[in-house]
């Protein structure tokens, strides 16, 4: 029992590799293509059976801002004229690397 | 009514403030209340500016989010829901684009979105442009080089010696100095696309020619007015034979010795031409017939004859060589036949088009707008018929616009909402005045995946619910958005949307 519940969890996992955890709606991390293509119990991955989702060469602080977007997306999926999200310049470069890599 | 309420003083008499009950003379100039009775003069002041600021607050804001949306449908950007990451940071980074030092190993498709989301803003100086010069590249393209000078142009050279595909547009510095050093550093050149690089004389061209000789396999050249004549198209096409795909557009020099000269290319595969200058149409139709089999793209744009006679020659020519075309362009011309249409797409060898575009073929009478009658000029009703007939199963862009001849019952035939164009994406039906809401919504249905409709100045479109996930542009009244884009998910669409939600929306847990 414990296990199914498991399976299809509501929330999902995701670590950066200085091992921040940041605990998203799985409807959320699943905007984005690599997520859902990990997270899809179809795929066989092993991140379907842990929820939870390493990555390797993503630091905190981008990976909270990922986290901060896939909110934001969710948020205003269906709304026009959507005000962008406020991104420091800063991180924009490893940011964008990042979500080319996520596919979001 | 207020029966008991004190008659209005007239100007002259007496009164107290309605807001801050001072007593003062009425004058015709006195501002009525919030709750009609008469205001003091300082007291309307104030209430004038805080209406103006009101006023001031409230319009532009409406103005900036339409020309914001416009701005990003040209941009191909979504227009529902938010952005993706990385749509988000690219504008960034183009909006911090002066202090950026490198860009550090970026994928090129990303690199290439960057550069022209740059050339858009016209952010592409001397200074950020040498972001986009990285020495493993084999691609370079600048969209809008207008602001590089000189030396920048060798840069390029310098720090991407092997470099394969060019591509500037509007180089306008780009001079004979530079193709002397593209000449002798970019030795694996094969693709060269140069717009507007009028300071480049004849000679170089043919220098460029020489050097690049077998390797060279496209050219693209566009607008260049002083030099760039037969004698330079004479050597391209005697030094370089393994060019396939060959572009030259409005380059003013050009004329029949061009035309025949490029028959002896005998390796092209996608051929584009828009002259100034005119050519005898029984020379196209010689070079067609010497370069057509092997064609894959054939651009042929404002290509007359002078001669009075409607002349359907070259589309007879077009359907018996070219049995490969994928794309094919033929416009601004009323000198071709509705018949010639039709006998072109009937019967024709060749497979189903994916890219159709015959726009402003129509005759040209002011005094007769409809245009002959027993025997129509352009591509008509018989023609568009012929031409869905033959493509419709493979098309996915349909430029017909400015087609007047075509008549309601050939429209209301192809898009009946029961036939399907499976693949059709974009349509662009402006000027074609018998299209209606009818149609419209005949083509919504008919066309799974369109995307895009395009109807300026057909005047009896009106009041079209327009399907979620499509654009309708060109809305004839003028207190219509210029675009609509759909909302509405129809019973039609009901089907298709398990299919097509999967990219975007996410499977949601329990």
């Amino acid at each position: 029992m414990a296990d199914s519940n498991k399976e299809i969890s509501e929330y999902v996992t995701l670590v950066s590799n200085d091992d921040f955890e940041f605990e998203v709606l799985r409807s959320a991390a699943c905007i984005s293509g690599t997520m859902r293509k990990a997270f899809d119990p179809a795929s066989g991955f092993k991140e379907t059976t842990q929820n939870r989702m390493k990555f390797e060469n993503i630091n905190g602080v981008i990976l909270e801002k990922v986290c901060e977007y896939l909110y934001y997306n969710q948020k205003w999926a269906d709304a026009k004229n959507v005000p962008d999200m406020e991104i420091p310049p800063e991180l924009c470069l490893e940011l964008l690397m990042t979500a080319d890599f996520l596919n979001c | 009514m207020d029966l008991y309420r004190k008659p209005k003083k007239l100007p002259g008499q007496l009164e107290n403030c309605e807001l801050c009950d001072k007593r003062f003379t009425v004058t015709p100039y006195n501002k009525a209340g919030p709750d009609g009775g008469l205001l003091c003069t300082p007291c309307g002041k104030e209430m004038m500016k805080d209406a103006k600021a009101a006023e001031k607050a409230k319009k532009p804001a409406v103005r900036k989010g339409r020309r914001k949306i416009e701005s990003n449908r040209l941009d191909g950007l979504t227009f529902r829901g938010s952005k993706t990451l990385q749509q988000l940071c690219i504008q960034k980074l183009a909006a911090h684009a002066e202090d950026i030092e490198e860009f550090g190993d970026m994928p090129d498709h990303i690199m290439g979105r960057l550069s022209e989301i740059f050339s858009k803003k016209r952010a592409m100086t001397s200074n950020t442009f040498k972001l986009f010069l990285q020495p493993g590249m084999d691609t370079v393209a600048i969209h809008e080089a207008a602001y590089l000078e000189t030396e920048d142009y060798d840069q390029i050279f310098a720090v991407v010696p092997n470099i394969r595909k060019l591509a500037l547009r509007n180089c306008c510095q780009f001079k004979d100095s530079n193709m002397e050093y593209m000449i002798e550093k970019a030795q694996r050149l094969t693709d060269i696309q140069l717009l507007g690089a009028n300071l480049v004389s004849n000679d170089k061209w043919i220098d460029l020619f020489i050097a690049r000789g077998h390797d060279l396999k496209s050219l693209k050249v566009e607008w260049l007015d002083a030099a760039f004549d037969d004698q330079a198209v004479e050597a391209l096409v005697t030094f370089c034979p393994n060019i396939e795909r060959l572009k030259i557009e409005r380059c003013k020099q050009l004329g029949v010795e061009s035309i025949d000269a490029l028959t002896r290319l005998h390796k092209l595969q996608h051929l584009t031409l828009r002259f100034f200058q005119e050519v005898p149409i029984e020379r196209v139709i010689n070079l067609i017939g010497h370069v057509g089999a092997n064609l894959r793209t054939l651009c042929l744009e404002h290509f007359l004859d002078g001669s009075d006679e409607p002349n359907d020659n070259i589309l007879e020519a077009i359907h018996t060589t070219c049995h490969k075309l994928e794309k094919f362009r033929f416009t601004e011309n009323h000198e071709c036949t509705d018949q010639g249409y039709t006998n072109l797409f009937t019967g024709w060898a060749n497979p189903p088009l994916r890219y159709a575009d015959v726009n402003s073929t129509r005759d040209l009478d002011n005094a007769n707008p409809e245009g002959p009658q027993d025997n129509p000029v352009g591509l008509a009703t018989n023609g568009f018929l012929a031409l869905m007939q033959h493509s419709g199963s493979a098309l996915e862009f349909l430029d017909i616009s400015s087609c007047r001849h075509i008549g309601y019952e050939a429209f209301a035939h192809i898009f009946d909402g029961e036939k399907q164009y499976p693949r059709l994406q974009e349509i662009n039906l402006s000027f074609c005045p018998v299209v209606d809401t009818q149609i419209v919504a005949g083509i919504f249905r008919s066309c799974p995946k369109i995307k895009k409709v395009v109807t300026f100045g057909c005047f009896q479109v009106m009041d079209v619910v327009v399907p979620s996930g499509i654009v309708l542009i060109g809305a004839p009244k003028a207190q219509d958005a210029i675009e609509q884009f759909g909302e509405v998910v129809m019973d039609f669409q009901e089907t298709m949307k398990g299919l097509d939600a999967a990219g975007r929306v996410a499977p949601v847990g329990a």
